[in-house]
């Protein structure tokens, strides 16, 4: 690695805020120039972040950074540092690779609007801050990246202010998200007037000897709740739903992608680093209990939805909960488990949310029992949607599906290795959410896509080129990551697991060898993941293709010799009359449009449930006080749990 | 290359839509009867079908009302060939009773070729059986018809 | 070059395509003629579902105003193949698979599902107003069986694992088909009895055989979603339905019904075929002739308090060490 790459964790985020900047400065007059500093600007953090995995994912090395120089006195770390291991920067793949797409997308995508140099500006500072997070090695330092993201998220969630309820969404979104804000904050204070450092690495070394402080429990517990916040967890999962209603599709990608990812990257680092307190039972079934929940929770939500884009923010915060779930077994398996998931819900649930903002795009719409029939006019997105949509309910052979297996693995597993029975309850749960989520992307293939097309979308267009490349990339993605998963488990998952358990290292590399070991922190790391090799992709398609290539030769043999002679019919598109041959079948009846609305579908299993579903949706009060009010009593339980027990 | 066996199974697979084009409902509970344990007519292949998509053989009763006489044709266009065309009974050939009615537009040969024929008011199971087992025959000609 | 061919023979003749569709085509034969028995009825002839499916292939295909051709062709056929690379891995002769190492119980699982979804993605794509009410069944059905399907394959991955040497397989079919082999079949631990239930009532419900085919109900939503299929696309969804019970039987008697061998393969394919014909008789065509069709939100009650409380039964007994 040359001394160079050094620079290269700070560039990276400054890169992003530079251009948003220059943005602001130069961009008011000229489209162009706006898209060009974006472009370069989101390239360039890309291409800096893809520049250091061989050295930290292939070589294994931790780069540090002290911001001004101020490098640590007399084992105090006074200054700023930027700290990039591989866990650090699995996440930066990730943050960057989102807003590059994310980035390419809006180009067209938010060519309906005006005033784009302030939605520019705001996208690459959030995109910066999340950067800046999750290659941060400094505590205060990721509570400011938190609040510009948090702020720069509510301006971008309000941006289309012409929206109904885009406001609102903002506002509740702000309020509530000061909230978990603020007991970060709290927390910070707590963990820096007990050790006097900001510094991650010094922490993770003091931290351990205050195992019987009292006061390390509560900050553990305001810390926790304000990274939970930050992923939506359960209970603040309605504000995602309203935020992302009304938010652009590339600002929604950003929150669900980017956004939940800055959570789930805070728990880990706080679990497995700060804290290594993952081996406690009660910290694995908070954080366990606490993703199973969420999961569950707003996938069955999702049943009620009407909304595109509403019913796909409740899946995203469902898929967060399964990330959680695995992240809070507190094996290996699991942590990689949840990282491979966090890795494809940014894929997948980007492109859905692309896909979904492809058809607002062209029709203007977003509601699911009005829309219908649009893989006639609109066939190249129906086929990314159905990528996307297999993904997330996890089939094979998408990355979905490779990574749910592993989890549901681990899940088992735990519940073996320990012989504790909520771990099985929990597979069990993470099972059916699986086939819930199957069920609602039914409803929404069902009701946007196939079906009839009502009159007044009969002229709608294919989306624009530009607008399908980025969807394209996430969905190449998407079958890549889950062809080669033992690739990726080689490659990303053990190099980032194995800096999630290697507190020690963390720790020497920011504040010299032997400060580890000074304060008796022994870490071995990871060296295999312990998955079992049971599912091969590539061996299954090659079955399939096998299969597929015999039954075509047989119906080749079987069909007529002559074309004239086949006996396929299809509509005349262009005919005058409609021949009755091909209308649908309606007992006889003519043709009406009569397409099954989304929110009639699954009445059985609505109805045996309508107790459930009223409760829940009374309690999706859309009231920020009472928003607010889950928030506290969580915390309240949380902070109750951690000072009894830890 | 399966022509052979696929018009062999023509006849032994015969499906069948059921259309009342203003039936009394005299004929259509003699059709079910055919399908009961005494004449079991699962023996010979036979099957109703929900969708005219999936039908062989259209089986019509009644004398086509004005009421059906649009969604009769519209079913009968639905059907895949081949085809088979069954009037059941005596309405759809004649009219019967309701012969004569400002209310009856039929006979049915005004609006689709009719390849079997069953009379009487009503038919007896067995005739009903036997115009099937025709149709199926005639299921099988049609179809090496086809791809002649 | 001999592995390449003893493969494809696996692939295409046994346990693969041929075989496959032999036993479905054996199956839905017998389960027809059955059914007409037990109601004093003659019934078809044997090969009865071969003549139907020959019939359609003969049969005019009539593409809907409102389908995608691509769909309409591609899901029937994605789905009968999907289905078909099921029966490569399941250990069904001799306690070995086709294909081991390439799939374990919860990729069986998802196939099983993906097999549904092509069905109800192609029902989706013809745009009939029916096919949108059977597919929202078909879908409620699925939610129906995964909890106690799910449940009954976490009981039988920890039987085994309990019983074994704590390998680190943990779904492994493999791992099932040798601990029948060394203790014989699950079948004879009683605490595994509940769960076999469980499994018997699921088999139904998956094929879609008759009290559980609230999707395809024929009488009602003209059936659901075949509504709009005809000719080919059709017969090849029929053939997935007959294939998908010899599928579930089979599955059942490697979960259950492991580690019986003689060391022939011809002996043990004849005893598979017997259990597969017992199980047909006692989870389709007994309830077939016996049940009138549930109704959807009967279907999804039933299985969620009855099917799952005897499969929970079963996973708490053996995760107590019984």
């Amino acid at each position: 690695m040359s001394a160079f790459m050094n620079n290269f964790p700070v560039l990276a985020v400054m890169t992003l805020f530079v251009g948003g900047f220059l943005n602001s400065l130069a961009g008011r007059r000229h489209g162009l120039v706006q898209k060009i500093v974006v472009l370069i600007s989101i390239t360039a953090s890309l291409v800096m972040m893809l520049a250091l995995v061989k050295p930290v994912m292939v070589d294994g090395e931790i780069i540090t950074y002290w911001l001004g120089n101020w490098e640590p006195v007399e084992g105090w770390a006074i200054g700023i540092a930027l700290e990039v291991d591989a866990l650090s920067l699995f996440f930066g793949l990730i943050v960057t690779v989102a807003v590059f797409v994310s980035g390419v997308y809006s180009f067209t995508y938010m060519d309906h609007d005006d005033s784009l140099v302030n939605y520019y500006t705001l996208f690459m500072m959030l995109g910066g801050s999340v950067l800046g997070l999750v290659l941060s090695g400094d505590l205060f330092n990721i509570f400011v990246m938190v609040e510009i993201m948090t702020f720069t998220a509510v301006a971008l969630t309000a941006f289309r202010s012409h929206y109904e309820g885009a406001l609102e969404g903002a506002m509740k979104y702000l309020v509530v998200g000061s909230l978990g804000s603020t007991f970060l904050l709290v927390g910070i204070a707590i963990m820096y007037s007990q050790l006097h450092t900001l510094n991650l690495a010094q922490i993770a070394a003091l931290l351990p000897e205050q195992s019987d402080n009292p006061l390390a429990g509560v900050a553990f517990a305001f810390l926790f709740i304000g990274f939970a916040s930050k992923a939506f967890l359960f209970p603040f999962q309605p504000l995602a739903a309203d935020a992302h209603a009304v938010a652009p599709a590339s600002i929604s990608l950003m929150i669900s992608g980017v956004l939940t990812k800055c959570g789930v990257y805070g728990i880990i680092r706080m679990c497995y680093i700060l804290y290594q307190n993952m081996d406690l039972p009660v910290v694995q079934y908070l954080v366990t209990g606490l993703g199973a929940v969420t999961m569950f929770i707003c996938v069955t939500m999702a049943f009620q939805q009407h909304n595109f884009k509403r019913l796909l923010a409740f899946h995203s915060i469902s898929q967060v909960g399964y990330v959680i779930t695995a992240v809070g077994l507190g094996s290996a398996l699991g942590v990689s488990a949840g990282l491979y998931h966090a890795m494809n819900h940014t894929i997948f649930k980007g492109l859905l949310f692309l896909t979904a903002g492809a058809v607002q795009h062209q029709t203007g719409s977003l509601d699911l029992d009005g829309l219908g029939g649009l893989a006639k006019k609109m066939p190249r997105t129906t086929a990314l949607f159905l990528i996307g949509a297999a993904s997330i309910s996890g089939l094979p052979p998408f990355n979905g599906f490779a990574s749910k297996w592993m989890i549901y693995q681990a899940t088992f597993q735990k519940g073996v290795d320990t012989g504790n029975f909520f771990f099985i309850i929990v597979c069990v749960l993470a099972l059916l959410t699986s086939v819930l989520t199957l069920a609602s992307f039914i409803k929404v293939t069902q009701s946007v896509f196939f079906g009839q097309l009502p009159e007044k979308y009969k002229d709608v267009k294919e989306a624009p080129l530009l607008m399908r490349i980025p969807m394209w990339i996430l969905a190449v993605l998407c079958i890549i990551t889950g062809l080669f998963p033992t690739q990726v488990q080689n490659w990303l998952l053990l190099p980032a697991t194995n800096a999630a358990y290697n507190a020690a290292g963390y720790i020497d590399a920011a504040m010299g060898e032997g400060y580890a070991a000074l304060h008796n922190i022994v870490s071995s790391g990871v060296t295999s993941l312990g998955v079992s090799t049971c599912w091969n992709p590539i061996a299954w398609l090659a079955l399939l293709f096998c299969i597929t290539c015999a039954v075509t030769i047989v119906a080749l043999l079987g069909s007529p010799d002559s074309k004239e002679d086949s006996h396929v019919s299809t509509a005349d598109e262009n005919a005058e009359e409609l021949d009755p041959k091909y209308e649908p079948f309606f007992s006889g009846e003519e043709s009406v449009y009569s397409q099954v609305g989304g929110s009639d579908l699954f009445w059985g299993f609505k109805h045996s449930w309508r107790k459930y579903f009223t409760f829940w949706t009374h309690w999706h009060s859309g009231i920020v006080n009472d928003y607010t009010l889950y928030g506290v009593v969580v915390t309240a339980f949380v902070l109750l749990a951690c000072i009894i027990v830890l | 290359m399966f022509d052979k066996l696929i018009d062999n199974s023509m006849a032994k697979s015969p499906w069948i839509f059921h259309v009342n084009a203003g039936s009394c409902n005299g004929c259509d509970i003699e059709l079910v009867s055919v399908l009961t344990p005494r004449y079991d007519a699962e023996r010979l292949g036979f099957r109703l079908t929900g969708t005219p998509r999936q039908a062989d053989i259209v089986v019509v009763s009644g004398p086509i009302t004005l009421q059906t006489r649009d969604r009769l044709v519209r079913i009968l266009a639905q059907v895949p060939e081949p085809r088979v065309v069954v009037s059941l009974g005596s309405c759809p050939r004649s009219g019967n009773v309701f012969k004569g009615s400002y209310a009856i537009d039929g006979p049915l040969d005004k609006y689709t070729h009719v390849d079997v024929s069953v009379g009487g008011c009503t038919p007896k199971p067995e005739a009903i059986v036997a115009a099937l087992a025709q149709a199926a025959e005639i299921l099988r000609e049609k179809r090496k018809e086809m791809h002649k | 070059m001999t592995d390449l061919l003893f493969n494809l023979i696996y692939v295409l003749l046994f346990p693969g395509l041929l075989f496959c569709v032999v036993m479905g085509v054996l199956l839905a034969g017998l389960d027809r003629i059955w059914v007409a028995r037990m109601q004093r009825r003659v019934g078809p002839p044997l090969l009865q579902s071969w003549y139907d499916f020959l019939k359609c292939c003969g049969k005019e295909t009539i593409i809907p105003r409102h389908g995608k051709k691509a769909i309409y062709y591609g899901a029937p056929l994605l789905g009968f193949v999907a289905l078909i690379t099921i029966s490569l891995f399941l250990p069904v002769v001799n306690g070995h698979a086709a294909f081991s190492g390439t799939a374990d119980l919860v990729v069986i699982l998802y196939l099983l599902t993906l097999v549904s979804v092509c069905m109800i993605v192609g029902a989706s794509a013809t745009g009939s107003p029916f096919a949108g009410v059977g597919l929202s069944r078909e879908m409620v059905s699925m939610i129906s069986y995964e909890l106690p399907f799910v449940l009954v394959i976490l009981t039988v991955s920890r039987a085994v694992l309990s019983g074994g040497d704590g390998a680190s397989y943990t779904f492994s079919l493999q791992a099932i088909a040798d601990y029948q082999v060394a203790n014989g079949p699950l079948i004879t631990h009683w605490a595994l009895i509940p769960a076999a239930i469980a499994m018997l009532f699921v088999i139904p419900c998956e094929v879609g055989m008759h009290p559980f085919d609230v999707a395809e109900a024929e009488t009602e939503i003209c059936e659901g979603t075949l509504a709009e299929y005809s000719g080919p696309p059709l017969t090849l969804y029929r053939l997935t339905h007959m294939v998908k019970m010899f599928i579930m039987t089979a599955l059942f008697c490697v979960l259950f019904l492991g580690g019986i061998s003689t060391g022939f393969i011809v002996l043990d394919t004849l005893i598979l075929v017997v259990f597969c014909l017992v199980l047909t008789f006692l989870t389709m065509s007994l309830p077939h002739a016996v049940c009138a069709r549930f109704k959807t939100e009967q279907v999804f009650k039933f299985y969620w308090t009855v099917v799952a409380a005897l499969a929970a039964v079963s996973l708490i007994l053996v995760w107590l060490g019984f």
